[in-house]
């Protein structure tokens, strides 16, 4: 959760290469360099929140080249353990950033602020949205009691899991303590 | 040696009469073709009006000419089609290039400001010059009273085409631009209700080529009209990378919305998207690549009775 891992935010309306006006993919590459250096900054585990509140107008180009691009290469594992989060409204500007994300058959959990609660932009496959929403409302929960939860075996479960940590939507964590030996317990990345 | 004479074809009657459209650049385009070197000159005589496609055909008709023959002369009707011109920058850019009948200085002298001009005719060669230009028709339709919703539509539409035409163009005089508000609807009849023309024209080397560098799309591409079609798909691009090829679909989508429409023009294919339908024809080749996106701003609501 947001109060607990390490996180930064980064408001695009008044950073260096940023503004109210965000157009073209020139301009998308310079902040999608701003929000690397950041995310490259924060500890293993951290999250990123991209604050787009007070940008009036993203085209496709900037949105696609900004963050379609920075969501992938989350997903590519690029930044290892860290994460990119969008705060904004629910309004026509998430539209070019929703097409962008599912042009890329990819997703990032949205929030009105930081700290409220998580919505999803982009493209999560039917059967994940399931697993997705009892991750972020249980908080945090290990695999076994998921899979129990959602009426699944284990490797379904860890598979379905997976699939939601490559998208960079969860994060996932290794507890060996546990009794019967090592499993992975699942949480909302804001 | 007499000069080679460019015909037009405007309408003489109906909802377009006297309007220099695109469309009616074609005899010209079709007769540039055959310059080589001579003289030419092109009669706008018959043309009462002017919007934004047909003074962006008009540029890219003049570069084209420019650059195969000695003298270019352009016959400019009466007073209101030249002060027109001249506030749409026509003369900053092309007066010295052309020789016309008409008095700039003159005309200079009278300017006023147009009210519903949101960007004079502008020539730009590369991405970078478009967040200055859409910064600035930002801050004109805000100060226009626009809408925010309004403002973003018509800034992102300019963005993404004018980007489309600087990247994939290839084209010896970049791309020329130009968009105008209207208080009434100008395509397709004078119903009620304004209009916002955008209108961009390149001289590179058209969308049927861009594509055909995509192998994928080898069945898309044996006409213009079939590679115009595809171009307006999600996703459809001559690199074939991944989140590229969105920014034409985009621009369709915010068009079909306020009820307008999405025209390309590029080699001799001509397709109009309206959101439910799409039209296409055949047309005279046109050198580069032509988009027009109307957007209507709808008439306020009448109180129910």
């Amino acid at each position: 959760m947001a109060d607990q891992r390490p996180y930064a935010v980064y408001d695009v309306a008044s950073g260096e290469a940023g503004g109210k006006l965000m157009v073209t993919r020139g301009t998308g590459r310079r902040v999608r360099e701003a929000l690397a250096e950041v995310l490259e900054g924060l500890p293993v585990g951290g999250v990123l929140y991209v604050d787009t509140r007070g940008v009036e107008l993203m085209d496709y180009s900037f949105a696609d080249e900004a963050v379609g691009v920075l969501v992938s290469r989350v997903a590519s594992g690029e930044y290892g353990d860290r994460r990119v989060a969008l705060v904004e409204e629910d309004r026509e500007l998430l539209e070019n950033v929703e097409a962008s994300l599912r042009q890329r058959s990819l997703a990032m959990v949205r929030v009105d602020e930081v700290g409220a609660s998580p919505g999803i932009v982009g493209d999560v496959p039917e059967h994940l949205v399931e697993t997705l929403r009892a991750i972020y409302e249980a908080g945090s929960i290990t695999n076994a009691d998921l899979a129990a939860k959602l009426g699944l075996n284990h490797t379904a479960m860890n598979n379905r899991a997976t699939r939601l940590v490559k998208l960079g939507l969860i994060h996932r964590t290794k507890n060996t303590a546990a009794p019967g030996g090592r499993q992975y317990s699942y949480e909302g990345i804001a | 040696m007499t000069a080679t004479k460019l015909e037009l074809d405007i309408r003489r009657r109906g909802a377009m009469r006297g309007i220099l459209t695109l469309g009616s650049l074609d005899p010209a385009f079709e007769g540039a073709e055959g310059v080589s070197g001579g003289s030419v000159v092109l009669d706008l005589r018959p043309v009462e009006f002017v919007e934004p496609a047909g003074l962006c055909g008009l540029a890219a008709l003049l570069e084209f000419l420019i650059s195969r023959s000695r003298l270019v002369g352009v016959r400019i009707p009466g007073h209101n089609v030249a002060a027109y011109l001249e506030r749409m920058d026509f003369f900053r850019i092309f007066g010295h290039r052309v020789e016309t009948n008409v008095d700039v200085a003159a005309l200079e002298e009278r300017r006023r400001g147009n009210p519903g001009t949101l960007q004079e005719l502008i020539n730009f060669h590369s991405e970078d010059e478009i967040p200055g230009i859409i910064n600035r028709i930002s801050e004109i339709l805000e100060n226009r009273g626009y809408l925010l919703r309004e403002r973003a539509a018509i800034c992102a539409t300019l963005s993404e085409i004018c980007a489309n035409a600087v990247e994939h163009g290839h084209s010896p005089f970049g791309a020329y631009a130009a968009v105008q508000a209207y208080q009434h609807i100008v395509s397709g009849g004078r119903g009620k209700g304004e209009e916002v023309l955008v209108a961009i024209a390149d001289g590179g080397v058209g969308v049927r080529e861009t594509l055909s560098r995509n192998p994928q799309y080898a069945e898309f591409t044996e006409t213009d009209n079939e590679a115009l079609r595809h171009a307006l798909k999600m996703g459809v691009t001559g690199t074939g990378e991944i989140g590229r090829g969105g920014g034409l679909a985009v621009v369709g989508q915010i068009a079909a919305r306020a009820g307008g429409s999405l025209s390309l023009r590029s080699g001799s294919g001509r397709v109009t998207f309206y959101g439910d339908r799409t039209n296409s024809r055949n047309v005279p080749r046109f050198p580069g690549t032509f988009v027009r996106v109307s957007l209507p701003r709808k008439a306020p609501e009448e109180p129910a009775s």
